[in-house]
């Protein structure tokens, strides 16, 4: 029978269909299952030969590898083989490249290795929380890259650090595969015990193969920075202690060197993002005088804190100071990014805490057009009496966390090592830092120096996205990054120079990526809360003048009662589980 | 199941007929299951993404890891709870939340109403549709814009100021430096924002009184505002109650995201909240169970709060959520 369907029942069927959606929209997310390239019917016509020799002109000859590792031939498959690869997103590749693969230097480990990567990669911004769900989803990719080292007292990675990934089972234990696979890589980390120490466990594992900054020109790049034609104007020379950082700051503030007629300059702001006193926190400017820092540090091995030191109180009284005459700028505490900009740009501030890259590459190339005469430099970290050499200054650890771990999902670990390990290898650094020669680079009495393409950018993009483009020595990966790329990014004498000034001989007082034990990590995460919450609001009443500096011993009272003396220890026995590496 | 159905004739008296609470589900199903089919797809919503993650609560009394689960992570009981309360910042956190939530009831509650109620007076149409639109509009701006646009009309040398120094004579002060001022301009601000949106239920209160029952209060001689007391007030009551009631059920709960944006160390000790303190601890350290301990401590007291307005509100007046 062929009737219409009647209004009722049409309803029914429609609330069915509604109500079934509904449920299906609430099913599993779509997985994306390891993959694996077919094999092919004829031999890959991409597989390279042995790299050409002229790049190894400058690269120091292949070295004698050990007998034990197979020493590393390529290419590694013989048939293409694809693994799948977790990364996070870098902002600047993000705004060149929608995925790693088109960036040159994964073309051409391709051509050379037979092994494509499957990038699967997080949205910019996103890192954690989509490594936090693809961790509880508990489909692990091939390789993982991922700060898993964390930071010294840094909150990046869940408490228990990388053993915890470990024991857990998510990624692989590498000491042995590295040593019969990875010859490369275990010659760099015989050649650096230091960095060897660095990159294991308490317990002496491998975690995941490291990104390296392996020069020392690569690990300073923050420091005291000022204008440097206010300087000239003035007549002044650049200070080095800080009754001559007293007498600048002074003739900013009176002298008009932004030649307005109006007494609006701001002579200095310690803030540097995203907090207010981040520039002395994290650079260890200014207190570094007193041979100390705000938070964790080691004097010869033993931990301190810089609040329970008597120094702290002086530096207290002396920031006090120059705020009460107007040398720091009044809503300091207040600052974000945009206002920092907004007074550096305006002609208004003095002087500041920076990065050779970001505040002086940057503010000059956007002032250059507006002021010529404009300009930053960069000055020696400041010492209390004249003649003294500075003993503390920002300096990186040639490691700072960032691994690429082979998951426990992973059915191709030989080949995944010796794909990893080539990054290694001389071709592999230079393919990594540098690129392709002929295309992203040139060899120049010996020295491999960047194409028109990186730094004259055809699409005029910023050289920092333009790198990005060829290869990968901007942002961190699983390599050893060559301070001869970090040479060029730094286009004005300005930077290279004030790199220069801010390089502190002996500079040790800096805690190491230290581990917490996993039974400790949550009382020290509670400590470190709420010790940093009570230091931030009272060194900020205190600098203010809202409250005095001799309030500074009830706080330490405070602190004491907080706990901060459990956490001195609970970091002591982390700093001794990492010496006896 | 076994059913009575017994009827009762009671000599010209109503027919009581009795039925069992099955054949009483047949017979609505049978007459309104559209109506149902139509709800079907929201209570699968809320079932599926809000009843159903409820056992996640439990990691509360886990010490939960992420590459463990759910099900894999050791037990500590009441330990989270412990580390809430015995925080060196616990009392400041809770007095904050609650001094917030207790101003913003005290100001915030009446506002809408009050700009409702002077909405409604207003006879020129156009007027009146131009006010309603104008503050309507901040509701959907997004919170950093607003907290960016206070944040430079309190500035050193922001509107706000330059008023205060050319008119009055008053040197510069940096509000939102100022503990004492955190309060109030978190809750100003607020109120400025949804005010207009507020005032749209009250509004529609408004207008389902009888006008007769205004005819009457005019005929005995009362002025426009003994008749906004003595009819309109009360004709909303029953709205203002329910709402009453329901933002009573909120009063642990200030939003993390304004408070971050406006707080900063120099006022830490009014503004730092339950939420931002979670935040920090929580998010930052990634410590869930620990947010989820704070969260169910919220919940509770929240829900217990409830009740108790429901309750009062049912002794008091007619008028409650249930």
């Amino acid at each position: 029978m062929n009737r219409k369907i009647t209004r009722r029942e049409f309803l029914r069927y429609a609330g069915l269909a509604a109500g079934a959606t509904v449920l299906a929209s609430c099913g599993a997310p779509p997985q994306a299952p390891p993959t694996q390239a077919p094999p092919l019917a004829t031999a890959p016509g991409a597989a390279a030969t042995q790299v050409p020799t002229k790049a190894a002109a400058t690269v120091p000859p292949a070295t004698q590898v050990p007998a034990g590792p197979e020493p590393l031939t390529l290419p590694i498959v013989k048939q293409p083989m694809t693994l799948t690869y977790w990364v996070e997103t870098n902002p600047n590749v993000a705004a060149v490249a929608k995925n790693y693969n088109e960036i040159l230097c994964y073309q051409e480990l391709e051509k050379r290795t037979g092994i494509r990567l499957d990038f699967q990669q997080s949205p910019v911004g996103q890192g954690l929380e989509t490594f936090n769900l693809m961790i509880a989803s508990q489909r692990y990719p091939d390789m993982i890259e991922f700060g898993f080292g964390g930071r010294a007292g840094g909150a990046s990675t869940p408490p228990g650090g990388p053993a915890k990934y470990l024991k857990d089972g998510v990624i692989l234990r590498l000491n042995d595969l590295i040593d019969k696979y990875a010859p490369n890589f275990k010659k760099v980390m015989a050649d650096h015990p230091d960095w060897r120490k660095q990159i294991i466990t308490d317990e002496g594992d491998i975690y995941g193969f490291p990104f390296i900054r392996g020069d020392p020109f690569l690990l300073t790049y923050t420091g005291p920075i000022l204008r440097g034609d206010w300087l000239e104007k003035l007549g002044l020379k650049v200070p080095t202690t800080l009754d001559e950082w007293y007498t600048v700051l002074k003739a900013f503030k009176e002298k008009d060197p932004n030649g307005n007629g109006k007494a609006d300059e701001i002579p200095f702001t310690p803030f540097q993002n995203p907090k207010y006193l981040q520039g002395v926190r994290g650079a260890a400017a200014f207190i570094g005088a007193w041979g100390m820092q705000v938070e964790f540090y080691q004097d010869k091995g033993v931990v301190k804190h810089g609040a329970l030191q008597p120094g702290f109180k002086d530096f207290l009284k002396l920031f006090a100071q120059w705020y009460k005459e107007g040398l720091i700028d009044p809503d300091f505490v207040t600052y974000d990014r945009k206002m920092l900009d907004a007074k550096v740009t305006g002609d208004q501030l003095g002087s500041l805490i920076g990065n050779a890259g970001s505040a002086i590459g940057n503010y000059m190339g956007l002032m250059a057009e507006k002021n010529p005469k404009f300009k930053l430099i960069g000055a020696p970290y400041p010492v209390l009496k004249a003649g003294q050499k500075p003993t503390i200054g920002q300096q990186d650890f040639e490691f700072q966390g960032q691994v690429t771990a082979i998951s426990t999902a992973n059915k191709r670990v030989v080949e995944s090592i010796k794909y990893l390990d080539y990054a290694y290898s001389p071709e592999g650094t230079m393919l990594f830092n540098f690129g392709v020669e002929g295309v992203s680079y040139k060899m120049v009495d010996g020295y491999p120096k960047y194409t028109d393409l990186v730094m004259r950018s055809p699409d005029k993009l910023p050289v920092a996205q333009a790198m990005c483009k060829y290869f990968r020595s901007s942002f961190n990966g699983p390599f050893i990054q060559d301070k001869r790329y970090m040479e060029q990014y730094y286009e004005l004498p300005e930077q290279r120079d004030a790199v220069k000034n801010w390089v502190v001989e002996k500079n040790d007082t800096w805690l190491p990526a230290v581990t917490v034990t996993q039974d400790e990590s949550k009382k020290f995460a509670t400590i470190s809360n709420d010790v940093t919450t009570r230091m931030d609001e009272a060194i900020a009443k205190i600098i203010v003048g809202q409250q005095s500096v001799d309030s500074w011993d009830q706080v330490v009272q405070q602190l004491r009662q907080m706990g901060i003396e459990d956490a001195v220890k609970i970091q002591q026995g982390a700093l001794d589980r990492y010496n006896k590496r | 199941m076994a059913t009575q159905v017994a009827k009762r004739v009671n000599r010209g008296k109503r027919i009581v007929s009795h039925i069992g609470l099955g054949q009483m589900i047949a017979k609505d199903w049978k007459r309104n299951k559209y109506v149902y089919l139509m709800l079907l797809p929201v209570i699968i919503y809320y079932l599926v993404f809000h009843y159903g993650p409820m056992y996640g609560v439990i990691i509360a009394f886990q010490d939960y890891s992420i590459t463990k689960g759910v099900w894999g992570s050791p037990w500590i009981g009441l330990e989270n709870f412990q580390q809430f309360f015995s925080g060196f910042h616990f009392s400041r956190t809770v007095i904050n939340t609650l001094a917030i939530n207790v101003i913003d009831l005290l100001f915030g509650f009446p506002a809408p109403i009050v700009l409702a109620l002077l909405i409604n007076e207003i006879h020129l149409n156009p007027f009146k549709r131009l006010v309603q639109t104008i503050t309507y509009m901040p509701h959907f701006v997004s919170v950093v814009v607003v907290v960016g646009i206070l944040v430079d009309f309190l500035a050193r040398d922001g509107v706000i100021n330059n008023v205060l120094v050319v008119i009055l004579g008053i040197s510069p002060t940096a509000f939102l430096q100022q503990p004492e001022w955190f309060r109030w301009l978190f809750v100003g601000s607020g109120v400025w924002q949804h005010i207009g949106w507020g005032s749209i239920i009250y509004l529609a209160a408004i207008s389902a009184i009888d006008p007769e029952q205004y005819e009457a209060a005019m005929l005995d001689g009362a002025s426009r505002f003994q008749q906004i007391r003595h009819v309109t007030l009360p004709g909303i009551m029953p709205t203002i109650i329910i709402l009453l009631i329901l933002r009573v059920g909120n009063m642990m709960t200030v939003g993390y995201e304004k408070i971050l944006l406006m707080y900063n160390p120099m006022t830490y000790e009014t503004a730092d909240v339950i939420s931002t303190y979670v935040y920090r601890q929580g998010i930052l350290q990634a410590d869930y169970s620990f947010s989820a301990a704070v969260g169910l401590f919220n919940s509770v007291i929240n829900f217990g709060l409830l009740i108790f307005a429901n309750w009062f509100s049912r002794r008091v007046s007619e008028t409650s959520l249930w």
